[in-house]
């Protein structure tokens, strides 16, 4: 257990820090890694979201097709007053002023997919939101290696991958969460959740969202036409990767959720400072 | 509510604040070349490798779009186009050994390459045309680039509404990819007005933006830095990549 590993310096902190007992819980890698990571995926969606507005719908085949399109968001100028129509799966809704006809980022509305808002650059600029995209997605391949390097040589890495073992304990975990039962399932540095949640993310989400948006690159293509192909082809690519998006802004949603559920103070000195109290939330943190 | 309010418009605050940072740091010219890093990179890692996918003619986009940019206003191209570009003249000059002049005669009788390949546009799209044309890397070895020659640069027809010439560039190593071609024919017609003919560039391992449309005169050049903006090429002008395989 952490106790264990804990450092001198968290000792002495935690002899000024009653009642818990205060360890050693992030490397300085780890904190560091987070916050890039955090940061990179911040910029990479509000990028590409920048990058969509460009073409604003997305297919499930190869070539551009409206018979296979899944999602497009547009706007209806025909009469004086425009909508933002937004279709998914051929289903329409009026999502005038939120997208399709929306905040343009230069102080008014027009016709634009996403709103300037949520966009990087806030107006519409695709060869500025490719470069930012770009620049941001090797900050992030950077970012990874680095922890996966670190998270290894630490054996840190082990202890957040979900194991068979882990996945009875998932339900009881989750009733603890939803105030059902009154002490969770007894776990690790991480319970069983947190680490069905990380696997997920760092050994499925971030490798899709990574290859994904390779594939549908023409220069990627031509050397690994086999993977473009695999996703169902360029178009479906891109759809992959807008949905590997939107799964890990829901993890983003959920991880936020529980740093401030769980404890935001001990949750956030954690990854800032390394060190953690423990205490009765310990280990159900975020 | 009235904490609501406040933490609302605080929020609202908040973003139109980042909203500035962000514009702000997009137009900080340092923090653009920081951005050049990830090009330099993407160049060096991904290149030219490979090759592009090859559709059957079921795939054919049909019609094939176009993206804004339809004929040529100028005058000189007007005239060509009105005459079935029989005066239609393509010079190669600039650091070869042999510059000439072709015509579409003696372009057609070169092309030997027909190919039925997708064309990505950054923007996102993608469609499918079968392009038949003249393979560049053949090309070249008529004209014999000198071995300053660096890159080749298309200049084209067409200018946009301030005037400024579309022209665009490859590096030696991209002219000579075997499915780098000039285009004479789009599905087994000559290109059309509207799609770049009679002559455009085909580079269907790149996004299409460095498929330069229209193509007027060909230059090799050991660097494209005092041609216009110094990028490259037009679209290069405007903040797009160079290298446009991703």
């Amino acid at each position: 257990m952490d106790a264990t590993a804990s450092t001198s310096r968290a000792r002495a902190t935690a002899a000024v820090s009653p009642p818990g007992l205060v360890v050693k819980r992030h490397s300085i890698a780890t904190r560091l890694t987070h916050w890039v990571g955090a940061l990179a995926m911040l910029v990479l969606v509000m990028s590409g979201l920048e990058i969509f507005n460009a073409a604003p719908y997305l297919d499930a085949s190869d070539l551009s097709s409206p018979a296979h399109r899944v999602l497009s968001i547009g706007a209806d100028t025909s009469s004086g007053t425009p909508r933002g129509i937004t279709q998914i799966f051929g289903r329409t809704f009026n999502t005038t002023n939120v997208l399709g006809y929306t905040d343009n980022g230069q102080g008014g509305e027009s016709e634009r997919a996403f709103p300037g808002w949520i966009t990087f650059p806030g107006y519409q600029d695709l060869a500025d939101g490719r470069r930012w995209h770009f620049f941001f997605a090797w900050i992030l391949m950077i970012a990874g290696t680095i922890y996966l390097f670190f998270g290894a040589l630490r054996k840190e890495i082990p202890l957040l991958v979900l194991r068979p073992s882990d996945v009875p304990k998932m339900v009881p975990m989750q009733l603890y969460y939803l105030r059902l039962r009154p002490d969770p399932p007894e776990h690790g540095k991480y319970n069983p959740l947190q680490k069905a949640g990380y696997t997920l993310v760092l050994f499925g989400l971030v490798p899709f969202v990574i290859i994904t948006g390779l594939a549908l690159s023409p220069g990627i293509d031509a050397i690994a036409g086999p993977l473009t192909t695999l996703l169902g082809g360029r178009q479906f690519a891109r759809t992959w990767h807008f949905l590997s998006m939107v799964l890990l802004i829901g993890f983003a949603f959920g991880h936020v959720a529980l740093v401030l559920g769980t404890g935001v103070v001990n949750n956030m000195r954690s990854m800032i400072l390394g060190t953690y109290r423990i205490g009765k939330n310990e280990g159900t943190g975020p | 509510m009235k904490r609501r309010l406040f933490i609302a418009s605080s929020l609202a605050a908040a973003l139109a604040g980042c909203a500035n940072t962000t514009n702000g740091l997009n137009e900080n010219p340092q923090v653009h070349d920081a951005l050049k890093l990830a090009e330099k990179l993407d160049h060096a890692i991904i290149g030219t490798h490979g090759d592009a996918k090859l559709y059957a003619a079921s795939d054919i986009t049909s019609p094939f779009p176009t993206n804004g940019d339809d004929t040529p206003t100028d005058g000189l191209y007007a005239n060509l186009a009105r005459e079935g570009f029989a005066g239609y003249r393509l010079p190669v000059a600039g650091l070869v050994e042999h510059p000439q002049t072709f015509d579409l005669r003696s372009l057609r009788a070169l092309a030997t390459l027909n190919q039925i390949t997708r064309h990505d546009c950054v923007e996102g799209w993608s469609v499918v045309g079968d392009w038949r044309g003249v393979p560049l890397g053949t090309f070249l070895g008529l004209v014999r680039p000198k071995p300053a020659a660096r890159y080749v640069v298309f200049y084209s027809f067409d200018r946009d509404e301030n005037g400024q010439q579309f022209y665009g560039s490859l590096d030696l190593h991209e002219a000579a990819h075997p499915q780098t071609q000039l285009a004479l024919d789009l599905n087994g017609k000559p290109i059309d007005a509207d799609h770049g003919g009679p002559v455009r560039l085909r580079v269907p391992t790149q996004l299409a933006y460095k498929s330069t449309k229209w193509v007027q005169r060909i230059e090799l050049v050991s660097t494209f830095k005092p041609i216009f903006g110094g990028n490259g090429g037009y679209w290069e002008d405007q903040g797009y990549e160079w290298y446009a395989g991703i």
